[in-house]
């Protein structure tokens, strides 16, 4: 394995990892935020959800980057 | 779908509105709307009720909660008996005998079932109270074999927290200084947390010790009033004995409830149910518009259930009453309340749809979509034949237990997602991950997700994304087109090119269509643009390129049906070669098992909220209009 192989897998991972990191920290801010809502209106829940899933985006755009590149690695080898 | 509406208005003699409200709600299938929201009659006075029809309202309202607190003492000791059947004849008397037998019934029941509460709550409390002591003594009681016993004396105990012990010197000195030398104090650890202090004095010094006490904030313990002056030992033996004769004389006033119950149930059921409703009719009253002889009843029924509601009105109060069909403007009509009636496969998932909100009235209703796509989404994820035989299985044995309507619709879901599942499990030719393959060479019909097909796999993902959204977009357009919105034709239909557009560069990007068809694209992109912008008039300029890489956002999200499907086939491959890996056969297979266990649970998790988050997230904001006010007729409460 050749040093862009390696930067490139690293790139790959770095785009998951972080797009993931940046998921979680909305996911958690969201959740909580949202768990206090539900208490006082417990048929909040449907909206409350897919505000929890909206960030989930940024994870599965980081997971495509990250594919792309590792599909660009396959096919390169 | 969404069940047909109508508004009706009913008109009749003021002396027939009791009879036409009790037929109503016996009916059960007219929401009745406040007149004075009706904006053919906003200027009816609402009918008042006088000060006896007050009375009775709140001598009904009090009869039933005490219907209902008995009701709570007693029905829970009891096998409930069913008298649905009697209940329509019981729902026929006059007010006054259904007021007049609960009653008597309260009379008859009451004294009895408020005594035994009584005596099963001083009880409980007795054999509370009783454990209390019993601990603390067993505590205690080593300590007082210590201490001889001296007549003329006073025993005190303490029992304080031991990392507190170091009170006791200032409690020795402070007694000191009240009574002298004249007492003993006698401490040590009887367990872990506490520290159990036995203190003698002379009983003539009882005065200023308990002053002590009381000035320095001092709890020692006292025993049970009946137990006062005893021994600590003989006090133990007697709580011990009490201890064991509790349990049989709750018992013995839980059958002489049980007894009580089985005589009064179907009385208190029929005399509750009566006049709750009876009292619903009365509330119901204030909705109604009145002039000087007539009243005036406006609601919303399904128009379905419109002949067979004027043939009962006709039979059961009279051929005077008018019913009479409104007209309602368009604007009106979506003010409608909302009953969804789906086909009994498609119905289950309703649930899932109300948990964003009901679509609003004249929208369409996408249940029938959800219950289509989101098993379809599910397999997809999950894809593997042993999770769905699992999930079969759970699904089955939930049905067994779970008795409430929401849960049993969720299992039947639960169901169809499973086939699913076992369905796209053969797809992927997935037992386990590839344990199928390795164990009885099962291999994939189409796309295999170890990743030699990988692309394949996200192609396809992409292309149900691609399929889904613009689905929603042609439903959307459908919509625009029926609101004859020109503004949200405009939008949608734009975004809807402009996706195409997207994607026919792509594929002359990718080489699938040759570089001379790109004009056509361009020309598409730059057309829906135009489009979603017009609405926004020059702002669009800005958010119409901004929509249009939501859109591209909205279709790569469903990335996420072979992601998460990827990851569980790669948890599942982590436990079957722990279990290769591992050279204790037992304990390979219990960390393979646990492993599987939590795939399965995750995948069930996760999947269900993903794929639910593609219809309310990408597909819904499509076309869906929320909003709608459920359905909630004027029906009798049941028995």
């Amino acid at each position: 394995m050749d040093l862009t192989t390696g930067l490139l897998a690293i790139g790959a991972g770095l785009a998951v990892g972080l797009a993931a990191l940046a998921t979680g920290w909305a996911q958690g801010r969201i959740g909580s935020a949202g768990v206090g809502a539900l208490t006082e209106k417990p048929e909040l829940f449907g909206s409350i959800l897919i505000m929890l899933a909206l960030p989930e985006t940024l994870v599965i755009l980081g997971f495509a980057v990250a594919a792309m590149i590792i599909l660009l690695l396959k096919a390169g080898a | 779908m969404l069940l047909p509406m109508t508004k009706i208005q009913i008109v009749g003699s003021t002396e027939k509105l009791d009879a036409t409200l009790r037929a109503l709600q016996r009916l059960g299938t007219m929401q009745i709307q406040d007149v004075a929201e009706a904006q053919e009659a906003p200027l009816l006075a609402k009918l008042s009720p006088d000060r006896h029809a007050l009375e009775q309202r709140d001598e009904i309202s009090a009869l039933v909660a005490r219907l209902g607190s008995f009701s709570g003492l007693l029905l829970p000791e009891v096998r409930v008996p069913n008298v649905a059947p009697a209940y329509d004849a019981a729902s026929l008397r006059t007010t006054v005998d259904l007021i007049a037998d609960a009653k008597q019934l309260i009379a008859e029941i009451g004294p009895a079932a408020q005594t035994l509460a009584l005596r099963r709550d001083e009880l409980q409390a007795e054999q509370a109270s009783l454990t209390r002591y019993q601990a603390m003594l067993h505590k205690v009681l080593p300590l007082s074999a210590e201490i001889p016993r001296l007549d003329g004396y006073e025993t005190v105990v303490l029992l304080i927290e031991r990392r507190s012990s170091a009170v006791l010197d200032l409690l020795r000195q402070k007694l000191n200084e009240a009574i002298g030398d004249r007492f003993e104090v006698n401490a040590r650890h009887v367990d872990q947390q506490t520290t159990a202090a036995m203190v003698v004095f002379p009983r003539d010094q009882s005065e200023q010790v308990n002053a002590l006490f009381g000035r320095e904030n001092i709890s020692p313990l006292h025993l049970p009033q009946e137990l006062a002056g005893t021994s600590l030992r003989d006090a133990l033996t007697t709580m011990e004995r009490r201890l064991a004769e509790i349990p049989q004389a709750i018992e013995q006033v839980s059958r002489e409830l049980q007894g009580l119950g089985a005589s009064s149930s179907a009385a208190l059921l029929l005399l509750r149910a009566a006049l709750s409703d009876r009292l619903a009719q009365m509330e119901v009253v204030s909705l109604v518009g009145a002039t000087r002889y007539t009243f005036v009843l406006v609601g919303w029924l399904p128009r379905r259930d419109l002949p067979n509601l004027r043939q009962t009105l006709q039979r059961e109060v009279g051929p005077e009453l008018c019913v009479e069909e409104m007209k309602i403007s368009r604007e009106e009509m979506k003010q409608a309340p909302v009953a969804l009636a789906n086909t009994p496969v498609v119905r289950p998932f309703e649930f899932l749809v109300t948990l964003i909100s009901l679509p609003r009235y004249g929208a369409l209703d996408p249940t029938p979509l959800v219950a289509l796509f989101m098993p379809i989404f599910f397999g997809l994820i999950v894809g593997d034949i042993a999770h769905g035989i699992l999930l079969t299985l759970l699904a089955a044995l939930l049905y067994r237990f779970c008795r409430t309507p929401i849960y049993r619709s969720l299992v039947q879901v639960m169901f169809i997602c499973a086939f699913w599942t076992i369905l796209f499990g053969i797809i992927f030719g997935e037992f386990l991950g590839a344990l199928g393959h390795q164990i009885f060479g099962l291999k994939p019909l189409w796309i295999e997700r170890s990743g030699a097909a990988l692309k394949s796999l996200f192609a396809f993902a992409v292309a149900v994304g691609a399929a889904h959204v613009l689905l929603g977009f042609v439903l959307g357009i459908a919509e625009a087109v029926r609101a004859r919105s020109g503004k949200q034709l405009s939008e949608r239909l734009g975004k809807f090119i402009a996706l195409i557009a997207v994607f026919w560069l792509v594929a002359v990007v990718a080489g699938t269509l040759p570089k001379t068809l790109s004009t056509p694209g361009i020309a598409g992109l730059i057309v829906g643009m135009v489009l979603l912008s017009l609405p926004l008039g020059w702002i669009g300029a800005i958010v119409g390129p901004i929509e249009t890489l939501g859109l591209i956002g909205n279709v790569l999200s469903y990335l996420r049906l072979a992601a998460i499907g990827l990851s569980s086939f790669y948890l599942a491959e982590v436990a079957n070669r722990l279990y290769g890996i591992s050279t204790n056969i037992a304990l390979g297979a219990i960390v393979a098992g646990l492993l599987h266990a939590l795939n399965l649970a995750i995948g069930i998790v996760s999947a269900t909220i993903q794929s639910l988050r593609l219809h309310y997230v990408e597909f819904f904001t499509k076309f869906y209009e929320g909003g709608g006010a459920p359905f909630r007729p004027f029906k009798q409460s049941g028995v």
